[in-house]
């Protein structure tokens, strides 16, 4: 057997059943070997969109996700989705093709050392030199891919190796290892300060979707009744319409959240990392509180805040045996009363589409099943916002690296994971811009994918900036060139059309959703529209920036 | 500036070496020293490397550990590395 057509059985016993990806030169004995594989391919139009599909993929099923791609370009493109990943820890194993090993280190053609590119933005990484290492090299790969705290690995496979005729046997199956329980006097600290607190909240981050600890994480809400903040990553870990869920915290957190962090005196922070999009000016985040960090990863406890009761390892054990009522009875009702009193008003002036109210709706109508793949910038910003999410496999952003023209990737790829649900995707003129090719994906496998594309004719989160912190010297922002997306689309094969006006809401959204393929709405909305509140650079949460509506 | 002295071993694995060297550039930490030799039985690099930072010397050792290379880490704690140093110089 060859070396290609073990591997691509290798995949199938690891439980693969779709790969996206884009054949060329270095990969094409894999591909040869696809053709005898029940393993489903997904051609996108770009290797960055199969990244980002593998990605989306990943987040949706909870599966491991798979992308595959030539040597020297084609790995290449593959880098930013790779480094998506690893920024928020999702389990991805990338394949790439190599030039054959006696090539290697020659400069040949379509050669990069994709293995030293990727070498910070991996968890692990194997480069296959012998045919024997195949076995090995797949079963790890997924086994750490999915363990611990997920990432992506890379397999960068050359092209003799793929070739070799060879007997192979699957290497045997072990186990993933459990993460250790927490250690009995960490869980006896943390329960101590959890019983002396008077006003906790706790600070939800992606990492208990991750863990998949959203039960566990909601039975330890309810018994303890301790208000809720979430991170962009952390949202869906509880209901969003949850009555102690106080809404999204940091930079564009909702007021109540930001009010509750700067006055409490115990912060339970869980599967978070004190990113500074969320914490803001680090010294004056949670400045009377003391910190509960519970946490897979040692090496995120302690990297930024201190905390006087670290909980490392499962957080499902750590979440059950923390889960006793605490006493904040006072506090609690001061916090809902903040979130009553800083609920948002969307009666915005004029007759224009008010985004935050467009997604509202969107929600609403769309119900609570609904997956929403964001891309990057003010309607990120907004859908964290204004949409209701019940579970965190229903939020899919990218919120470590920030990459512009995630979404409709990644909508393809929660679409292929999940063929029943309805998956929106919401972007900007901006992102959709970066992965426009994929609407082609998109018609090819007629998969029915709404895209919500609100266009504000600029790079609105730069221009929103650079109109609060640069003086208004706006630089590059300008996109008011945009094509007709509606009829980009309809050139694609995908149903299309534009609302300018607030009373159309409704109508849009229901008109959208009742497609039965895919389909875009052009959303057209005031270029001068600002995600509010914001807390400015270096400055802390408590100095958030409200609007001043005219 | 504090300073950090690390043993580790690492497996004979691609670029096992290069991969914690990058993390510690990346983790804002500077290699002052570097010793890196194959041990006898040829299956792991035996490695000793003193980091300088700004920041908390030992917090490099917890992100080595999750390299999957890296099977065994320790610190040297600064104290212990004059010592050593001294003992050293005594000797010859």
């Amino acid at each position: 057997m060859k070396g290609a057509e073990f591997f691509v059985k290798a995949l199938e016993r690891e439980g693969v059943e779709v790969i996206f990806g884009y054949p060329g030169g270095a990969i094409m004995p894999v591909y040869d070997a696809l053709l005898d594989s029940k393993i489903r391919h997904i051609l996108t139009r770009h290797e960055q969109g199969a990244a980002l599909a593998a990605d989306g993929y990943a987040r949706a099923s909870g599966k491991v996700g798979v992308c595959m791609a030539t040597s020297g370009p084609g790995a290449t493109n593959l880098v930013t989705g790779i480094a998506n990943a690893y920024m928020d820890s999702i389990p991805m194993v990338a394949i790439t093709g190599q030039v054959a090993t006696p090539l290697m280190g020659t400069d040949a053609f379509q050669e990069v050392d994709i293995f030293g590119i990727t070498l910070p933005v991996v968890k692990h990484s194997f480069l296959v030199e012998k045919s024997r290492e195949l076995p090995r090299v797949v079963h790890e790969a997924f086994r750490i891919a999915r363990s611990g705290r997920p990432g992506p690995v890379l397999i960068d496979l050359p092209k003799d190796v793929a070739n070799t005729v060879a007997e192979y046997q699957f290497a045997e199956s072990d186990q993933d290892e459990d993460l250790p329980a927490p250690s009995d006097e960490s869980l006896m600290r943390a329960a101590e300060l959890i019983l002396a607190s008077r006003r906790p909240v706790i600070y939800a981050g992606g990492g208990i979707g991750m863990a998949r600890a959203v039960d566990a994480f909601q039975a330890f809400v309810e018994k303890t009744r301790i208000p809720v903040i979430a991170t962009l990553k952390g949202l869906g870990s509880i209901p969003t319409r949850h009555e102690l869920f106080l809404g999204m915290m940091g930079m564009h957190g909702m007021k109540a959240s930001n009010i509750a962090v700067q006055n409490c005196d115990l912060l339970i922070c869980i599967g978070a990392r004190f990113d500074d999009r969320a914490t803001g000016k680090l010294s004056a985040f949670a400045p009377h509180a003391k910190v509960i960090h519970m946490d897979a990863d040692p090496s995120e406890v302690g990297k930024l805040r201190r905390a006087e009761a670290p909980v490392l390892g499962d957080l499902r054990k750590a979440l059950e045996a923390l889960s006793i009522p605490a006493d904040c009875d006072a506090w609690r009702r001061e916090c809902l009363a903040n979130k009553v009193e800083h609920a948002w008003d969307y009666g915005a002036p004029g007759d224009g589409i008010y985004a935050p109210w467009f997604l509202k709706r969107l929600s609403q109508i769309g119900g609570d099943s609904m997956v929403i793949a964001c891309d990057v910038g003010q309607h990120q910003m907004w859908v964290a916002q204004h949409c209701d999410f019940s579970r965190p496999e229903q939020h899919l952003t990218s919120g470590g690296l920030g990459t512009m023209g995630y979404g409709l990737p990644a909508a393809i790829g929660a679409q292929i994971a999940r063929p029943d649900a309805c998956v929106i995707n919401v972007s900007g003129d901006g992102s959709i811009m970066m992965n426009l090719q994929e609407l082609a994906t998109l018609r090819r496998y007629d998969l029915p994918v709404k895209i919500v594309l609100i266009d504000n004719h600029a790079l609105g989160m730069v221009r929103q900036w650079q109109e609060l912190f640069h003086d208004k010297r706006y630089s590059e922002v300008d996109l008011s060139d945009n094509p007709d997306f509606a009829r980009v689309a309809e050139a694609m094969g995908i149903p299309a059309f534009r609302v300018d006006f607030r009373k159309d809401t409704d109508d849009a959204i229901r008109r959208l959703l009742a497609e039965p393929g895919p389909a875009l709405a052009h959303v057209v909305i005031d270029q001068e529209a600002n995600v509010w509140p914001i807390v400015g650079p270096g400055k802390s949460n408590s100095e958030m920036m409200d609007e001043v509506r005219k | 500036m504090s300073s950090v002295t690390l043993r580790l071993r690492l497996k004979r694995e691609e670029g096992s070496l290069v991969r914690v060297l990058g993390l510690v550039r990346r983790k804002r930490f500077e290699v002052v020293q570097l010793r890196a030799e194959l041990a006898p039985e040829g299956d792991y690099l035996a490695v000793r490397m003193t980091l300088e930072t700004a920041r908390e010397g030992s917090a490099i050792a917890a992100h080595i550990e999750k390299l999957l290379d890296a099977s065994h880490v320790e610190v040297i704690e600064a104290e212990e590395t004059d010592r050593e140093l001294r003992a050293a110089r005594v000797a010859s």
